[in-house]
């Protein structure tokens, strides 16, 4: 499994790609995943990332790739 | 200014195999650069498709040809070219339509260069009602844009699109003064984009490759055979030295 960019949240991310990749091989690509079986891993997993994304200024990096997208759609607009 | 690179290619994989190997893809033996892998979200929406989002830590190097091109405080803390950059990563996959949509984008350097890369997968002959997942069955369709932006171009397009706007009719030019100021700056861009265009072509070939690897180990050994061979390429990620 390829890992986390944070070394302490390898062990649970291992946990909720290996939930996931079962999930997804045995019911979504069946039809059969409805709901989200994995998503208390998944709490698990993004309550570590959270803190480390912070901590490493990265989640200011998503924002502004948020704001930039709309900055840009704005000026397309603009342009027709 | 905007970019375009456009490919298309046939995987011999069915559908499903493709997007399973689209998830796994990382690490690779093509993909030692790719540091690491992080599931930002992942929700099913009320059509049924499967979005996620997810960041990718890679070590990048910027090519020599670039860094001169730069002056200095653009550059900030990068030491001999070598720094870590982040993509993100937006995917969604409609199975029962048979059809996979990517995009991703870097994070930083956008003030350099913003790159974003498409990708539109599809299930090309459809496939068995009884047994969905068939690694063997059907081909899969990729057509893959990338699209290089500056960010300095979409200023400049700004400043002279507020100009017409005050200006009292069309025929409007950029005022001379900046004529010059303009001209390096684009040059710069444009030098940029061009570099970044010949080594988005030997990149995109290398992301074939190693979805094609990934795709191999899953139709000779299926998730096993792919978890070892990932836990195989992460050794020499992090352990260049020791050959497996």
């Amino acid at each position: 499994m390829s890992a986390s960019l944070a070394p302490e949240c390898n062990e649970v991310k291992e946990r909720y790609d290996s939930c996931f990749l079962k999930w997804y091989s045995e019911k979504y690509l069946r039809g059969k995943g409805t709901t989200d079986e994995c998503a208390d891993l998944f709490k698990d997993y993004k309550q570590c990332l959270t803190s480390v994304l912070k901590k490493r200024g990265i989640d200011k990096m998503l924002e502004e790739a948020r704001e930039d997208h709309k900055e840009n759609d704005a000026l397309n607009m603009r342009r027709k | 200014m905007v970019k375009f690179y456009e490919s298309s290619y046939d995987y011999a994989y069915s559908f499903p195999a493709v997007t399973l190997a689209y998830f796994l893809r990382y690490p690779n033996p093509y993909s030692t650069h790719v540091l690491s892998t992080d599931v930002i979200s992942r929700t099913i929406d009320e059509a049924g498709r499967l979005q996620t989002t997810r960041v990718h830590r890679k070590s990048s190097r910027l090519p020599s040809a670039v860094l001169k091109l730069l002056p200095k405080s653009v550059l900030g803390n990068v030491s001999g070219g070598r720094s870590e950059s982040f993509v993100l990563e937006m995917s969604t996959i409609d199975v029962k339509e048979g059809w996979m949509r990517t995009e991703s984008k870097n994070l930083d350097w956008t003030g350099i260069l913003s790159v974003v890369e498409k990708q539109q997968y599809r299930r090309h002959i459809p496939i068995d009602e009884g047994d969905d997942f068939n690694v063997a069955a059907g081909t899969t369709g990729v057509t893959t844009t990338v699209m290089f932006r500056s960010r300095l171009g979409d200023r400049l397009r700004a400043r002279a699109m507020r100009k017409d706007e005050t200006a009292s009719n069309d025929g409007e030019e950029e005022p001379k003064k900046s004529f010059l100021a303009n001209w390096s700056k684009t040059g710069i861009q444009r030098s940029i984009e061009v570099i970044a265009s010949r080594k988005t072509e030997s990149q995109l070939g290398h992301a074939k490759e190693g979805m094609t690897v990934v795709l191999e180990r899953m139709r000779r050994g299926g998730l096993v055979g792919v978890l070892e061979g990932m836990r195989k390429d992460r050794e020499l990620v992090y352990n260049p030295e020791a050959k497996v």
